[in-house]
């Protein structure tokens, strides 16, 4: 478990202070994937390197599984580390050193004996998917490979957190779908739990159980991925959530809704999770009297649960319109005018 | 020509003896001071303004007296460490005093390349200060470091010519009293003709090296 308890980062610059963190509270559990989204500057970096001190709070506490690490002495601060493994955007590997070598570095620097080293790398390369390249050095691998060398080589220790810092970032969209798949089997088969940071939503989508959002060194939003993703308040956290859900409008409907006259509304209608079962259209249709006509819409799986938003004109009676929406609200379906300006 | 042929040799065996000794010395100096320039650093391993401040300046005052005054300038101090300050012993230790400070700033430049993200790596795995430098650092670095002890070493060869003016024999003093103040072309040409050599077979051999190296 991970707790942030009020953590503040300040650097100085010359007469310049950058706050890079402004006070975080945030709590991993045991086995969660955690992400932490925000754009660049937002102070993801320095808030992931507080976890193993590689920064240091300036004020505020981070405990891990409920100790507050930076009151340990040094030595105590590099066992802490052992515990967790890190990966990293651009892989940090020993450019000098076999991948064999890379990543029996941390047991090495435990003074594990060989034999007991050997079979370890054999058995973490085996894990990776690449057991055939011990005796490469890293420039002859792929981005990809080399991640999963990162990897290993975090594993190797047997640590209970693993930190990742964008660490698929730097990797194209079909390596990054692997080494995601990766860290998933990281988290279920040895129960490690991760935190990580990013700035692609498709990440915190494809594996995170909780996401956090941050601007300016705050949390902006926080909560499970798919209250998050099916219902973002804050301008920033909507502007991710787009970015990977694909509910802009198109032009040609934007069009349409302009020339609207009102008599014909145009509804968004988002609807998740158990509400997704419902045939909700037919029934109102029916029941009110209504022509429902799907005009745009996509149905997503977010953490396993569907989620679906559709862009829908009700044609009918007004009064009968009203009470169709009082209705559909009432099956916690959440509706929504399409006003002239939205998308 | 005014020189036999073991004249030659044994100018060469002092030019071979004067280079190797300094260097070895001066790396003994220069490979600390090198490795706690870049420690030392603001944000580094070891990180402490004092220390990095007085290396920093007491290295670039050394680095910016001339060989040829230096080597005078610490006659008193030679006469103390090797009892003589006439000779090839005496001529190492100004030739240590030169070249510590010098090799010192090209492990700095060396250790400086390697990527900070490996380091951070290190420390990440609980590495200590003493593993990070000498399991990551000096490692990744080493392929460009025997390059810069190369160019140490060819500098090394180029002052002990400088040597003779203290009496401390060498090719170079070999070039001075008979080449250039006998007038003997034949001897001048030879004896750079060998240092031509012995520089090319150097930076050769440090060249292979430093490929050698690049993975271990």
């Amino acid at each position: 478990m991970i707790q942030f308890e009020a953590v503040k980062k300040t650097y100085v610059s010359g007469k310049q202070q950058v706050h890079a963190l402004n006070g975080i509270d945030l709590t991993v559990e045991t086995g969660e994937i955690y992400g932490v989204i925000g754009f660049s500057g937002a102070g993801k970096s320095s808030l992931i390197r507080t976890v193993n001190l590689l920064e240091r709070p300036s004020t505020g506490r981070v405990l891990i599984h409920g100790e507050d690490i930076s009151t340990l002495s040094a030595r105590k601060i590099r066992d802490t580390r052992k515990d967790i493994g890190m990966i990293f955007q651009h892989f940090n590997l020993l450019n000098s050193k076999t991948v064999h070598h890379n990543i029996a570095m941390p047991l090495i620097l435990a003074k594990t004996p060989k034999a007991e080293i050997d079979r370890k790398v054999a058995e973490l390369l085996e894990f990776v998917g690449l057991a055939d390249q011990a005796k490469k050095y890293p420039d002859q691998l792929s981005g990809g490979q080399k991640q999963r060398i990162g990897i290993a080589r975090a594993l190797a220790t047997n640590p209970s957190i693993l930190l990742c810092d964008e660490a698929t970032s730097a990797l194209d969209p079909q390596t990054t779908q692997s080494i995601l798949d990766l860290l998933r089997r990281i988290n279920q088969e040895y129960n490690i739990t991760i935190l990580l940071i990013t700035h692609e939503m498709g990440v915190i989508r494809e594996i995170c159980d909780k996401v956090a959002v941050l601007e300016e060194g705050r949390v902006i939003e926080q909560g499970s991925v798919f209250e998050v993703f099916s219902n973002p308040q804050h301008a920033t956290t909507k502007r991710f959530v787009r970015s990977v859900m694909n509910d802009e409008l198109p032009d040609s409907l934007l069009e349409q809704i302009r020339h609207n006259d009102g008599t014909r509304p145009i509804y968004r209608v988002q609807f998740t999770g158990n509400s997704v079962g419902q045939p909700f259209m037919s029934r109102v249709s029916r029941e009110f009297q209504l022509d429902l006509n799907v005009l745009f819409g996509n149905i997503t799986e977010l953490q396993g649960i569907p989620y679906g938003n559709l862009i829908v004109e009700f044609d009918g009676a007004h009064a009968e319109i009203d009470r169709a929406l009082a209705s559909i609200r009432n099956d916690n379906i959440q509706v929504e005018e399409v006003q002239q300006h939205a998308g | 020509m005014q020189v036999d042929q073991s004249q030659i040799l044994e100018a060469l065996w002092e030019t071979l003896y004067m280079t190797g000794a300094s260097f070895v010395f001066s790396l003994f100096i220069g490979l600390p001071l090198g490795i706690l320039l870049v420690v030392t650093r603001k944000g580094h391993l070891l990180e402490n303004e004092a220390v990095f401040n007085v290396l920093n300046i007491v290295i670039n005052i050394f680095r910016s007296v001339p060989f040829i005054i230096l080597m005078v300038a610490i006659i008193p101090l030679t006469r103390i460490i090797v009892g003589t300050s006439i000779g090839t012993a005496a001529a190492i230790v100004p030739l240590v005093f030169y070249a510590g400070p010098y090799i010192a700033r090209l492990i700095e430049n060396s250790l400086l390349e390697v990527d900070k993200g490996v380091i951070e790596a290190a420390q990440a795995m609980g590495a200590s200060p003493g593993q990070i430098i000498f399991r990551f650092l000096i490692p990744e670095a080493l392929s460009s470091l025997v390059l810069a002890l190369t160019i140490a070493i060819v500098g090394l060869i180029g002052a002990s010519a400088m040597a003779g003016a203290i009496g401390g024999g060498g090719l170079g003093d070999l070039a001075i009293t008979y080449g250039y103040q006998r007038f003997d072309t034949v001897v001048m040409l030879l004896t750079v003709a060998i240092l031509v050599v012995l520089v090319q077979g150097v930076q050769s051999l440090g060249n292979l090296m430093s490929r050698r190296v690049r993975r271990s």
